[in-house]
């Protein structure tokens, strides 16, 4: 390139085509980053909102009693700091921890851990909140067919709590796609990191962020779209088939 | 403890208090195979906790319970298999709301008796004919009518081939139509035999199906008989109170 861009978008085209590959690379890696720390942070979140939701029963052995709590405390002191704390400062002290501990960590692999926990501890409350949505009288119709509560939890409670979360999970996939780029603190070179990176090399940061700015905006708009189509697609259709077969006298 | 085995559920002294309200006071009654019991009584008699207390969905606080002859402790897994064999109807269905009709009934047997899907799948049509609910096996609870979902619902709990079947006040949340529906249903199962116990507000039902009738009152048990005699000669004037009413209206 042999003249050097004049105004604004020629500087948006200039740094969009000579860094295509790098904010390419930052695309994947932030997908990455939010799709595995979602995904893993959900299932996170799943676990430890249904270790909140365990009733400690009287009648239980002391020994079983106690794991219970013991796990209930453990679960409850994690998600009050992980909700008590800002991702950004979880990154720092997660990857630099590990690092001073010895741990040989790379940085995705930490921001992908930092998601995870954080997501979980959110996803946590979620669940909780999604449970005790449930109407007692779904809990009651299956004890009362003999269903262990365990059983009850995953074969009736659950699966219409996770239907009922379903906004609220795609909401959490969209914030981290976004809060991903606070892990640039800790090298993850994911497109917040290339936007700084390629700015800084011109001195143009506000064309370069809003490169990224758009590529943010067209990854959630594809998501959302994705999601209100699961959603209407898990929501299952709204009539029924007659089982005709089994119709008697016409009725 | 039990002075005939005859008698699949005994109830002894049960008590139960929330808090510092006592619901129930000294129940004394038992249930021998085959009988259809009413217990009636104006509301906050107790009646439904009793009921709930039999299904152990709520814990006594004092008194035992007999199922068979075995008295059923706390302990959850005695508890669910207790629960297996003595089916509960709600007020309010219980529907899983997750599951067609046809999963509905075939859920816990498969999951809590582990009997074989075809097997499950048999008894699911058999008792949903027996309903007149077969047609709708495809269909989800929000898709039925109060009446339809609790013939779903009593076909779910016959599923289990319960030996006892609790019905807790099961037409009181319908409109008048379908109440006669459901209670024709729960005709014709008196007729197959099955011990059922009926917490109801339809006296007719109670006078013309019951072997016994209970009148509950505060916490008691005010009277037990058959209902020929419960209903045409009262022995206690809270029980002539109640009963008034209805043969009055």
């Amino acid at each position: 390139m042999t003249d050097t861009p004049s105004n604004m978008f020629e500087w948006i085209v200039f740094l969009a085509t000579k860094y295509a590959g790098m904010f390419l690379d930052g695309t994947k890696i932030t997908l990455y980053v939010a799709v595995v720390g979602t995904i893993l942070g959900f299932v996170l979140g799943y676990v430890v909102g249904i270790i909140q939701d365990i009733s400690i029963n009287k009648e239980d052995f002391i020994l079983k009693k106690g794991i219970i709590k013991f796990f209930k405390i453990i679960c409850a002191i994690y998600v009050e700091l992980f909700r008590g704390t800002p991702m950004i400062v979880q990154g720092m002290i997660v990857y630099y921890g590990l690092r001073q501990a010895g741990v040989e960590i790379g940085p995705i692999f930490a921001g992908i851990l930092v998601t995870v926990l954080n997501t979980g501890a959110y996803m946590a409350e979620t669940v909780r909140a999604g449970i005790k949505s449930i109407d007692r009288g779904q809990k009651e119709g299956a004890w009362s067919l003999g269903m262990s509560p365990l059983l009850t939890m995953f074969k009736v409670v659950l699966p219409q709590a996770f239907k009922n979360i379903i906004p609220e999970m795609a909401n959490t996939f969209l914030t981290n796609l976004k809060m991903t780029s606070v892990l640039n603190v800790i090298g993850v070179s994911e497109l917040f990191l290339v936007a700084k990176t390629a700015g800084g090399t011109y001195y143009k940061y506000f064309e370069a962020y809003l490169v990224i700015a758009v590529i943010y905006l067209v990854l959630c708009f594809v998501f959302t779209r994705l999601f209100t189509f699961i959603e209407k697609k898990i929501a299952g259709k709204k009539d029924y088939v007659l089982a005709v077969e089994y119709m008697e006298d016409g009725k | 403890m039990s002075e005939k085995t005859t008698n699949v559920i005994e109830i002894r002294d049960l008590s139960k208090s929330f808090g510092e309200h006592q619901v129930l006071r000294k129940i004394d009654f038992s249930v021998s195979k085959g009988e259809v019991i009413c217990i009636v009584g104006s509301s906050g008699s107790g009646k439904s906790t009793l009921l709930r207390c039999i299904n152990k969905l709520e814990k006594q606080t004092d008194g035992k319970i007999f199922f068979n002859g075995k008295e059923i402790k706390d302990k959850q897994r005695e508890v669910n298999k207790y629960r297996s064999q003595v089916g509960m109807v709600f007020q309010s269905f219980n529907l899983f709301d997750n599951m067609t009709v046809l999963k509905n009934c075939m859920v816990a047997a498969t999951s809590v008796l582990h009997v074989s899907k075809q097997e499950a799948f048999g008894r699911a049509i058999a008792h949903l004919k027996e309903v007149g609910m077969a047609p709708y096996i495809n269909a989800k609870p929000s898709q039925l009518s109060g009446g339809q979902k609790q013939r779903v619902a009593i076909a779910r709990a016959l599923c289990m081939n319960p030996e006892v079947l609790l019905f807790d006040e099961p037409t009181s949340a319908l409109d008048p139509e379908m109440v006669g529906d459901v209670l024709n249903v729960m005709k014709g199962l008196a007729k197959t035999g099955l011990t059922m116990i009926i917490v109801t507000h339809e006296m007719a039902f109670a006078r013309d199906v019951s072997t016994r009738t209970i009148f509950m009152d505060k916490g008691y048990i005010v009277e037990d008989a058959p209902p020929s005699q419960l209903f045409s000669n009262p022995k206690n004037p809270r029980t002539r109170e109640f009963l008034s009413r209805f043969i009055a209206g």
